[in-house]
């Protein structure tokens, strides 16, 4: 230990020194864009520039609930992803101990099958996906029509393909269950198979099996996959922008991006106020998947 | 014979439980793909005649697009952005950081943390953020920063578009990057490292014949996967220039938003989503292959 020579030390310092000063520089890279966010949304006369708030105010956040409908869109957002995730969650949990545990031909041409569906970029896809759910929707609505009558109209805001929540969903959950099955898939990799083998021997059916013994276990995986799940789909622009149009279902990103399109008359405040809502809870969930990032990005697809 | 039967049993319940994902997927990705393929050959459109009653046009959108500047330059466009911010900016920026990050100094935590931080933010924030620092001429913080530099205020977005959005899409990846980098990293046994420098071997040198030889395959999966992803990214792009000034950041992605919903020619965007389609897959599938995967 001792035997560092005086030379070898200074180098270890200088390196050390070095490293500082490139982490630095990259972390202000990465920080600095935040600053505006931060402080504009607090400042009484925000500009569209970086300035230190000459009086500080919540009133922009205020006015995010009161003159706009922000409490709306935060609701839509959760409402829209919380339900895309938990979709995620039950059917990667179902498939990815599927894809883990059986020997049949289809698991491997399955298995690259989802890893190429990952690179399809999805702006090549909204336009049939869009006709489709089109179609979908209107026989939906032909259906529902003849029944309900007037009420179908509001029934179709929840189960609609085109402009519904139902739909709305699906879609968010389809474009991020690749990702979540490869997860779930690989986690259940690594769980011992003695356990169902037990409770096979006790006389457990499959469902069973899955509900006292597997979702126990699986816990750690579904917890990945849903915080993936989440941020990847509260962080879409493009899918809301597609499948949404009515007010009554705008999400947080299509708030933000229309707030932002008023030109003339752009309110710094309330937009960065917005951002700053809409922002936090993927930092929060950024901070909660940390530790699951390595295997996942090493293991899977970026997120 | 009873054992065969459980195993059969068990296996028909495995892809019941299977069913409901494939059939997801089935419509709303692999259909899609396909019904683009169908659509490139129709001349389908939002609005006029051709909505009513589209009809197969054979290879003509193809030929049309062959001979569409706006469509080469949208490949070209995207083949920057690509080599700019995924192989060059966040792969560099990102080894960078994960080899600074290896040695034992102090705030690590603190360090990754921030360098995480771009890759929580949503496209749309994102963009909006970089306008704050790119646009506004003088008073942007950009030019309020290379003022310190002697450097003179621009309307950067106008001035320099495809460079800003290379930047800023570098911006958002350093920490992919870091993240698969410092897992290739720690793969290499330190003992290595340690011969070497018994030999007397310099940083650079260790650099050079140790460290990029042993990492290629993280590298190459890296590059792949950032490849494909990047030519995915819409929301950012579009929130900063929508494409423009003229076409300056019209990446692939984009030039397909603007032809189905701008223009409404369905038939055209579908045969460039084609185009976008083939190049994702030919890159995918070299993807796949570097990932060996095990079953």
């Amino acid at each position: 230990m001792t035997a560092i020579s005086p030379s070898e030390g200074a180098n270890k310092t200088r390196s050390d020194l070095l490293a500082y000063a490139t982490l630095t520089i990259i972390s202000i890279f990465c920080a600095v864009p935040f600053f505006w966010v931060l402080l504009a949304s607090f400042d009484g006369n925000a500009q569209l520039f970086l300035r230190w708030p000459e009086q500080w105010t919540l009133a922009n956040y205020v006015r995010v609930f009161t003159k706009e409908d922000g409490a709306k869109w935060l609701f839509n957002s959760l409402f829209v992803v919380g339900g895309a995730t938990l979709i995620v969650m039950v059917l990667a949990g179902l498939g990815g101990y599927a894809l883990s545990r059986t020997r049949a031909w289809w698991k491997l041409p399955f298995l690259y099958a989802i890893l190429l569906i990952r690179v399809l970029p999805p702006t090549a896809l909204v336009v049939p996906l869009y006709k489709f759910l089109l179609t979908l929707n209107n026989a939906e609505g032909a259906i529902l029509r003849p029944i309900f009558g007037s009420y179908a109209r509001d029934i179709m805001r929840w189960t609609g393909f085109i402009d519904g929540y139902l739909g709305i969903m699906l879609v968010l959950a389809t474009m991020q269950l690749p990702l979540a099955l490869w997860i779930m898939k690989t986690f259940f990799d690594g769980l011992p198979r003695d356990y169902e083998e037990a409770a096979v021997m006790d006389g457990a059916t499959m469902m069973q099996r899955i509900r006292r013994v597997l979702i126990p276990l699986a816990m750690p995986g579904l917890a990945a996959a849903g915080l993936f799940a989440f941020m990847s789909a509260w962080g879409d622009f493009l899918l809301p922008l597609i499948f949404l149009s009515s007010p009554e279902l705008q999400t947080l990103p299509l708030g933000l991006f229309r707030a932002f399109l008023r030109i003339n008359e752009i309110d710094y405040g309330l937009l960065t106020a917005l951002a700053f809502i809409y922002l936090l809870p993927a930092v929060v969930a950024f901070g909660f998947a940390r530790r699951f990032l390595v295997q996942t990005f090493s293991g899977g697809v970026k997120g | 014979m009873a054992r065969n039967s459980h195993e059969k049993r068990t296996e028909r319940q495995l892809l019941l439980v299977l069913l409901p994902s494939l059939v997801l997927l089935l419509a709303f990705v692999i259909y899609p793909a396909l019904y683009s393929v169908y659509l490139s050959f129709t001349n389908e459109a939002l609005t006029g005649a051709a909505a009513l009653r589209p009809r197969f046009v054979g290879i003509r959108n193809y030929v049309r697009l062959f001979n569409d500047a706006k469509f080469w330059n949208s490949l070209f466009v995207t083949f920057v952005f690509v080599m700019g911010s995924a192989v060059i900016g966040q792969f560099v920026l990102g080894l960078i950081s994960a080899m600074a990050l290896r040695r034992p100094i102090r705030f690590r935590q603190f360090f990754s943390s921030i360098i995480l931080l771009p890759n929580a933010a949503p496209e749309v924030v994102a963009g909006f953020m970089w306008i704050s620092m790119l646009a506004g001429g003088e008073h942007a913080t950009l030019s309020r920063i290379v003022a310190f530099f002697g450097i003179n205020p621009a309307d950067w977005l106008n001035a320099f578009p495809l460079s800003m959005i290379i930047i800023v899409n570098t911006w958002r990846g350093i920490a992919t990057a870091m993240i698969l980098l410092t897992a290739g990293l720690s793969t290499i046994p330190a003992e290595i490292y340690e011969a070497a420098r018994m030999d007397g071997a310099t940083p650079s040198q260790m650099f050079r014949r140790i460290t990029l030889p042993l990492m290629m395959p993280t590298i190459l999966l890296y590059m792949l996967i950032s490849a494909v992803s990047t030519i995915a990214v819409f929301g950012l792009v579009y929130a900063l220039t929508r494409g423009g000034p003229g076409g300056a950041t019209e990446v692939v992605s984009i030039y397909i938003y603007n032809q189905s919903f701008t223009a409404f020619q369905l038939g055209y965007g579908a045969a460039v989503a084609v185009v976008a389609l083939i190049i994702s897959l030919i890159l995918g599938i070299g993807y796949v292959r570097a990932m060996k995967v095990e079953v």
